[in-house]
C-alpha cells in the first residue's frame, strides 16, 4: 500500500506541472487578435493516436511527427492555406542566370522560440548535418538536388564541395546540380525546417523533450509526457504572429480508434481521424462528419518477372475485371475514388488544372474485354490454362476484406480463381523486395503533391520498385522532367511518362485514398492539405 | 540462510543471461528488417550508415558480446525506431504508469478475490456460492478487451463518473485497474475457494471449533493463513505480468504505460526494444518468484528455506 501511496504521490505532482504549462499567461496577450468578442478559449485537442516517434526535421520519417513538426518549424519557404509554397523564413530570393543559385535573404525579425535570430548559419549547419553520413538521415536523398550532396552523403565526396554556403548573418547561398522548377516546393516542405546550431551541437538528443526543443515556427513546443499528450502554443517570437489564430493545441495520443471516438463523443477532443468502417457508416451523415481526397493510391503491384505475370495481356484483364465503385463503397467504405491511374488528385498545374482532371482515365472496367485480353495473352504465351495465382498482402483487417472483394470479382468477372495469402507487415517487405510473390498489395502517398513523387515510385532503379518493370523510355521522360524548366512542358512530360505507365500496367490501381474526419461544429477554418494532417493554424474556436 | 541467497541470487543472474541468449538468437531468426518500410528510397549508403550506427553491421556474435556488455552497464542500448529516446527512457516513462494500474488491479484482485473465495467456500452449496461461482465463470471468460470497452461505455459515457481513457489523475486509473482486475480476482476467487473448503476439513479446525472459538476467528487466524498458499504460487507470475503493463487494456485506456513495446518491438523488428522489454520483465518475474519465496517462510513456518532439504 506504501507504493501504491508513493505512485499516486507522484502522479498527483505531475498534473499540476502540466497544468501550469497550459496556462502560462501568453494566451491573454494573443487573445485580443483572434475572433474579438469570442468567450471561448482558442484551443483545441487533436488525436496523434501515438507518440510522435521523432520530432528532429532531419531525421523524421512518419505522419504524426510531421502533423506536429508542420506546426512548430517553417522554412525558407512556407505554405499558405491552399498549399502553395510562399515566402517563408527568406523574405527574398535571386536566382542567377543558369537557374543553378538560389541567394536567399532571411527576414530581419526570424526567430527561434528562444528569442535568438535565426542565422544562415543554422541553415548551412542543418542542410551540412542532414547530409552527413554519421546523421544516417533516411530522408538525406530529397536534399540531392544540391550540388556535391549526394557525393558527400555517400561518403565518396567532401563536406566543402557541397553548395551550400551562409555569406553572412541572413544570406544564404544554395546550389544545385540542375535547374529544378519545383525547388520552392520542396523548401516548403518539413524537411528543410532549419534546427538551432547551439542547441543541436550542445545537446544532440534536444528534439526528445520539450524543455529542449527549439523551434522556429508558428508554435512553440511547451509540454511533451510521453505517450500521453504533447502541447504546442503560439510562438510570441514568430515573425508572423498576427497570421496565427489558434493558441494552443494539445495533442493526445489515444491509439484505440473506438476509445477515440468515445473521448470525441464525450467532448474530450475536437477532433477525430482513422475511424473503422462501422463508426464511418455511422458518422456518415452528421454535421461533424469531413470527407476529403488524401495524395496516395492504394494499389496491387505485379510481379512482372513472374508467369502470368510476365505478359501484358494479362496484367491489363486482370486490371479490368475489379469492380471498384464497389470497393470502395461496400468493402473499404471510406469514400475512396476508383483509381485508373498512378497519380492521385490534389496535383495542381501551372495551368491551374488538376494533373488528374486533364490526364483523365488510362483504362474502363469492361469484364467482356477483359476476358478476351486474358485469352489472347494466354494464346501469345501458349498456355492452355493459366498458371496459378496467388494474391498477397501484409495481415490487416481492411486489407483482409479487400483482398478477399477483389479475389471474389477476379472469379465472377474475370473466370480466374487466385489464391490468397498473408504475412505481417516487415515479412511481407522482406518478400516482395525478393520478388517472391505474383501480386501484392502495396500504397504509396507522395511527399510532396506534385506527379512526379508519384511516378518516381516505378522508376527502374528506384528502391521501391518490386515489380521487376524496367522501361527505359519512361525513366528517360522522368528524368527529362525533372530538369525542364517550362513548368507546362514538365506537366507534358509527366503525362507522357504516366501513358507509358499505365499502358504497360505493372500494377493494378485499386483507389486513390481519402482521409475522414470528425470535426466539433464550433471548430471553424482547419486547413485540410492533401498529403498531411489538418493545420489548426488558421482555425478558430466558438 | 546467507549461503542459500548468495545461491538464489547466481541462479537468478544465470537465468537472466540464458534468457538473453535465447531472445537475442530467437529475435534474428525472424524475417524482416528494422529499416524496411513502405518508403524504401534508402540510397544503400544510407542504409550502411544506419547499420552502422546501430551495430548491426557487426558479425551477430560481435552484436551479441557488444549487447551483453551495455547490458551489464544497465544500458538497454537505443531505439532504432524511436531516433531520440533509448529503451531505458521508454521504460523509465511507462513502468510508473504501468506499475500503477498493476498494482491497483493486484489489490483489488487480491482482496475481493480472498473475501469472495472465503464467502463461498464457508456458504458451500447455498446460493452465494453459486452466485460467486457463475461470477467467477463470468470473469475468466470474459476478456479485458470485452471488459474495457463495456466498462467505458456504461462508468463513462452512459453514467460519466469517469473519463474515457487517458491517464492523467487518478480518477484516470480507476477503469483501467478495474479492467484489469476482473480476470485475476475470478480466478483468485476459484483457488480461494478450494483451498478453504480443504483447509476447513482439517482436524485443526475440528480442534479449535471444539474448543470453542468463534467462526469468524478461526477462518481469519486459521483458514485464510493456511488457505493462502496455492494463491500465494500463483501470484508471482500475476504480479510480474501486471506489473510490466499489459498491451490490451492499455491501448484501449491509452494508457502511457510499456505494454505496448512488448508487441511493438517486434512488429517494428526493433532489436533493442524487444530485447530490453524481455530482459525486463524476466528480471522483474525472478525478482518477485524470488521475493515469493522468501514470503513463503512467513506465512508458514514450517517451510524452511535452504539449499538442501536439511
Amino acid at each position: 500500500m506504501k507504493k501504491l501511496a508513493a505512485f499516486a504521490l507522484s502522479l498527483s505532482l505531475v498534473i499540476p506541472a502540466l497544468a501550469g504549462c497550459g496556462g502560462s499567461g501568453e494566451s491573454t496577450s494573443t487573445g485580443g487578435t483572434t475572433t474579438p468578442g469570442a468567450a471561448a478559449k482558442q484551443e483545441v485537442v487533436f488525436n496523434a493516436k501515438s507518440e510522435p516517434p521523432d520530432l528532429n526535421p532531419l531525421t523524421s520519417t512518419d505522419t504524426t511527427s510531421f502533423w506536429i513538426m508542420d506546426h512548430l518549424g517553417e522554412g525558407l519557404y512556407t505554405k499558405d492555406k491552399d498549399g502553395n509554397p510562399i515566402m517563408g523564413q527568406a523574405k527574398e530570393v535571386k536566382l542567377s542566370d543558369d537557374k543553378l543559385k538560389y541567394t536567399f535573404i532571411l527576414r530581419d525579425d526570424v526567430k527561434w522560440t528562444n528569442g535568438e535570430p535565426v542565422t544562415a548559419e543554422d541553415y548551412a549547419f542543418t542542410y551540412m548535418k542532414h547530409l552527413d553520413p554519421a546523421t544516417a538521415s533516411t530522408t538525406a536523398y530529397l536534399l540531392y538536388y544540391i550540388k556535391g550532396a549526394e557525393a558527400y552523403n555517400k561518403g565518396t565526396g567532401k563536406a566543402e564541395d557541397v553548395g551550400i554556403k551562409a555569406v553572412d548573418a541572413k544570406t544564404l547561398e544554395i546550389e544545385l546540380v540542375a535547374p529544378t522548377s519545383y525547388f520552392d516546393k520542396m523548401l516548403a516542405t518539413r524537411y528543410w525546417h532549419p534546427i538551432n546550431k547551439k542547441q543541436a551541437e550542445a545537446n544532440p538528443k534536444w528534439a526528445a523533450n520539450a524543455d529542449t526543443y527549439i523551434s522556429n515556427g508558428a508554435y512553440k513546443l511547451v509540454s511533451w509526457k510521453h505517450d500521453s499528450e504533447l502541447v504546442v502554443e503560439k510562438n510570441e517570437h514568430y515573425w508572423n504572429k498576427a497570421d496565427v489564430k489558434m493558441d494552443k493545441i494539445t495533442w493526445k495520443m489515444v491509439n484505440d480508434a473506438t476509445t477515440a471516438y468515445q473521448m470525441y463523443k464525450s467532448g474530450e477532443l475536437d477532433f477525430n481521424k482513422e475511424m473503422p468502417s462501422d463508426i464511418l457508416a455511422q458518422e456518415k451523415s452528421s454535421p461533424d462528419f469531413k470527407s476529403v481526397p488524401y495524395y496516395g493510391t492504394y494499389m496491387y503491384m505485379f510481379n512482372v518477372t513472374k508467369e502470368p505475370f510476365t505478359n501484358k495481356k494479362v496484367r491489363k484483364a486482370f486490371a479490368m475485371s475489379l469492380d471498384r465503385k464497389a470497393l470502395s463503397e461496400m468493402v473499404s467504405q471510406g469514400g475512396e475514388t476508383p483509381a485508373y491511374s498512378m497519380v492521385p488528385r490534389g496535383a495542381m498545374q501551372p495551368n491551374g488544372k488538376d494533373f488528374r482532371e486533364e490526364g483523365g482515365d488510362y483504362f474502363k472496367e469492361d469484364y467482356e474485354a477483359a476476358k478476351k485480353l486474358l485469352a489472347e495473352g494466354m494464346q501469345e504465351e501458349g498456355w492452355s490454362t493459366l498458371p496459378d495465382v496467388t494474391l498477397m498482402y501484409n495481415t490487416d483487417e481492411s486489407h483482409k476484406k479487400i483482398a478477399q472483394a477483389i479475389q471474389e470479382m477476379l472469379k465472377k468477372n474475370l473466370g480466374v480463381e487466385v489464391k490468397m495469402t498473408n504475412q505481417e507487415w516487415k515479412v511481407y517487405l522482406d518478400t516482395t523486395k525478393q520478388k517472391n510473390y505474383q501480386m501484392g498489395r502495396m500504397g504509396w502517398v507522395g511527399q510532396i503533391n506534385d506527379p512526379a513523387f508519384n511516378l518516381d515510385y516505378y522508376l527502374g532503379e528506384s528502391p521501391n520498385n518490386r515489380t521487376g518493370w524496367v522501361n527505359k523510355e519512361y525513366d528517360q521522360l522522368n528524368m527529362a522532367a525533372k530538369v525542364e524548366q517550362d513548368p507546362n512542358k514538365r506537366m507534358e512530360l509527366l503525362h507522357q511518362a504516366e501513358a507509358i505507365l499505365m499502358d504497360d500496367m505493372p500494377f493494378i490501381p485499386v483507389y486513390h485514398y481519402q482521409q475522414n474526419y470528425l470535426v466539433k461544429p464550433n471548430v471553424e477554418g482547419l486547413t485540410f492539405p492533401v498529403n498531411a494532417f489538418p493545420s489548426a493554424r488558421w482555425a478558430t474556436k466558438k | 540462510m546467507s549461503r542459500y541467497l548468495l545461491k538464489r541470487i547466481l541462479m537468478m543472474v544465470l537465468t537472466l543471461w540464458i534468457i538473453v541468449t535465447l531472445t537475442f538468437s530467437l529475435m534474428h531468426m525472424i524475417p524482416g528488417d528494422p529499416f524496411a518500410s513502405e518508403s524504401d528510397q534508402l540510397p544503400e549508403q544510407i542504409l550502411l550508415n544506419l547499420r552502422a550506427k546501430y551495430n548491426l553491421d557487426e558479425p551477430l556474435p560481435m552484436q551479441y558480446l557488444l549487447y551483453l556488455k551495455s547490458l551489464v552497464m544497465l544500458d538497454l542500448g537505443p531505439s532504432i525506431k524511436s531516433e531520440t529516446r533509448g529503451v531505458n527512457d521508454m521504460i523509465k516513462d511507462g513502468f510508473g504508469a504501468s506499475a500503477l494500474i498493476g498494482l491497483q488491479a493486484i489489490a483489488v484482485a487480491l482482496f475481493f478475490g480472498l473475501l469472495f473465495g472465503t464467502i463461498a467456500a464457508l456458504n458451500r452449496n447455498t446460493w452465494i456460492d453459486y452466485t460467486a461461482m457463475v461470477m467467477a465463470v463470468l470473469g475468466i471468460a470474459v476478456p479485458s478487451f470485452i471488459m474495457a470497452p463495456l466498462l467505458i461505455n456504461y462508468l463513462a459515457i452512459k453514467w460519466p463518473l469517469f473519463p474515457v481513457a487517458t491517464l492523467t489523475s487518478w480518477k484516470h486509473s480507476v477503469l483501467p485497474s478495474l479492467a484489469l482486475a476482473f480476470g485475476p480476482l475470478a480466478i483468485i476467487t476459484r483457488y480461494m475457494r478450494t483451498s478453504m473448503i480443504d483447509v476447513m476439513n482439517q482436524n485443526y479446525i475440528r480442534t479449535a471449533e471444539a474448543k470453542g472459538i468463534p467462526t469468524f476467528l478461526i477462518v481469519i487466524k486459521h483458514g485464510i493463513r493456511n488457505a493462502i498458499l496455492p494463491i500465494v504460487t500463483f501470484m508471482g507470475p500475476l504480479i510480474a505480468g501486471l506489473l510490466t503493463g499489459t498491451f490490451v487494456v492499455e491501448k484501449i485506456f491509452a494508457v502511457p504505460g510499456i505494454g505496448k513495446y512488448f508487441v511493438d518491438g517486434i512488429f517494428n523488428r526493433d532489436y533493442p526494444v524487444i530485447l530490453g522489454t524481455t530482459v525486463f520483465y524476466s528480471a522483474i518475474l525472478v525478482l518477485i518468484i524470488f521475493l515469493i519465496d522468501l514470503a513463503y517462510m512467513f506465512i508458514d513456518p514450517r517451510i524452511k528455506l535452504s539449499s538442501r532439504g536439511r
